[in-house]
């Protein structure tokens, strides 16, 4: 694991906002700090293809959104002294897997000592329907560091 | 293809329609689909031409929704070959978008035919599913050709015994419960292969009469889930076993018109005894009923409001339940 790496999982939420504010401030100024913002979406639904749905539209139309959101994340870390030759991008679909498993298999194939998310508050039968992406990283947490910004 | 008439019929298929009471009936004006896209248009005394077989539409199946008058679905004929005799079921492609409210929470599900299609591939030689045949029409369509189940609905055969619960829960419910597990076990070969069941219910169990043995049926169902694919046929599955535990007392209505219980065992109930997802329903039987092993009540109360801790897999909730059912 190489400690100086960080992964940090960006999604539409306030709560990624909160934790790019928080690595921010953690890690400004230390440039020998490389940082990864990614995005992960999801599958499109049952019905996408029924409906006469294009994977490559979708898949772009998805790559277009998550360039815009990690753009922001960059600007929310420059703010607090990231530089942005420390960040580089990485957005990609889950395929076959969950999210959550996605990011985790990129952790480990990147070597990243450490993940970053973000904590949204879910309720419990939410969390039990749709999933916690934080709760399935700490769970699975052993040779990575897990930072949960709620 | 030119379109067929029943004038083009062989003259053995045409035989065995005229020995049909749809055949006979002179009100009947029987029409041959090699496309069933217009399923709407299929009617009573019809003939589906697909697969090389002629299938005479016989009947209409119905939506059996627990609490809802029963409408037939016109895209799930009852058939019967003409050739053979041998009645079937056929499900046309229908594809409806929809949402589903659950405990407050939204899920958008789906009918969807080529996943119930991929299931009956999958499980072609299993003894706890139902059978069927993917073939296409002459326009593409899928079109399923399933084998009938002789046997009845798992929540009527439970309903059926009708002696005191302890007596079924001592008696019946250990031989039940042995079954269940297969059940269970089966739906874990789906996930293992990125599938799911899509409406596990009680009523989505039959109990086959040659054998005894449950299975599944009715696979088009499907939802959106991306980060949880499987978290509500889990949620099925203790839904199912909660009802085989209870059998006719899970809800607090039953409690209240329960001889033995009524308001003072209901006033021992708090909020984390309820269903996660669906507070109408008791997860921790053992109030109910002291007697079930807390180990076998635990199992439950993982899909209670009060778990500290969720099933994530098929396999984790089938290992504590078989561990369970070994101690009974």
């Amino acid at each position: 694991m190489q400690w100086e790496k960080i992964l940090i999982a960006v999604e539409n939420f306030d709560a990624t906002k909160r934790a790019l504010k928080y690595v921010g401030i953690m890690i400004g100024g230390q440039k020998e700090i490389q940082i990864t913002l990614l995005h992960v979406y999801p599958e499109p639904p049952p019905n996408f293809y029924q409906t006469g749905g294009v994977l490559q539209e979708y898949k772009k139309k998805k790559e277009e959104n998550a360039l815009q959101l990690l753009k922001d994340a960059r600007s929310k870390l420059s703010r607090n002294g990231v530089m942005p030759e420390q960040i580089v991008f990485r957005n990609c679909m889950a395929e076959g897997k969950t999210i959550s498993e996605t990011i985790l298999e990129i952790l480990r194939e990147g070597e990243y000592g450490t993940v970053v998310v973000g904590k949204r508050g879910v309720s419990r039968a939410e969390e039990f329907l749709f999933g916690s992406i934080s709760n399935t990283l700490v769970h699975s947490s052993g040779d990575f560091t897990v930072w949960v910004v709620g | 293809m030119n379109e067929i008439t029943v004038q083009d019929l062989p003259a053995e298929i045409a035989e065995r329609l005229q020995e049909h009471p749809a055949g006979r009936n002179k009100r009947v004006h029987t029409k041959i689909f090699t496309d069933t896209s217009d399923f709407t248009a299929i009617d009573y005394g019809d003939i589906i031409f697909v697969d090389d077989r002629y299938f005479l539409v016989v009947a209409f199946t119905k939506e059996g929704r627990f609490g809802i008058d029963e409408q037939p679905k016109p895209w799930v004929p009852k058939v019967m070959d003409l050739a053979s005799g041998i009645k079937y079921i056929i499900k046309l492609v229908f594809h409806e978008t929809y949402e589903v409210s659950i405990g407050g929470l939204t899920v958008n599900c789906f009918r969807n035919p080529e996943k119930e299609a991929r299931v009956l591939e999958l499980v072609q030689d299993h003894p706890h599913f139902m059978h069927g045949k993917n073939v296409e029409d002459e326009a593409g369509n899928l079109v399923r050709i399933l084998d009938i189940i002789d046997g009845n609905r798992l929540d009527k055969f439970v309903y059926r015994k009708n002696e005191r619960h302890r007596d079924y829960f001592e008696i019946d419910f250990p031989e039940i419960l042995k079954k269940f597990l297969t059940s269970v076990k089966a739906i874990s070969l789906l996930h293992e292969n990125g599938l799911n069941h899509g409406d596990i219910r009680r009523d989505h169990i039959f109990v086959d009469r040659a054998d005894g043995l449950f299975r599944w049926i009715d696979f088009d169902y499907d939802f959106y889930i991306p980060e949880r694919p499987f978290a509500l046929d889990l949620f099925g599955l203790g839904s199912v076993l909660l009802f085989l535990m209870g059998r006719k007392t899970f809800r607090p209505p039953d409690v209240l018109k329960h001889p033995d219980m009524g308001e003072k065992v209901l006033a021992t109930l708090g909020e984390d005894d309820l269903a996660l997802l669906s507070k109408d329903r008791i997860f921790n039987l053992g109030k109910l009923f002291p007697y079930i092993p807390v180990d076998l009540n635990n199992i439950l109360l993982h899909f209670a409001v009060g778990t500290p801790v969720f099933y994530d897999s098929v396999n984790e909730f089938y290992d504590d339940l078989a561990r369970a059912a070994e101690a009974l």
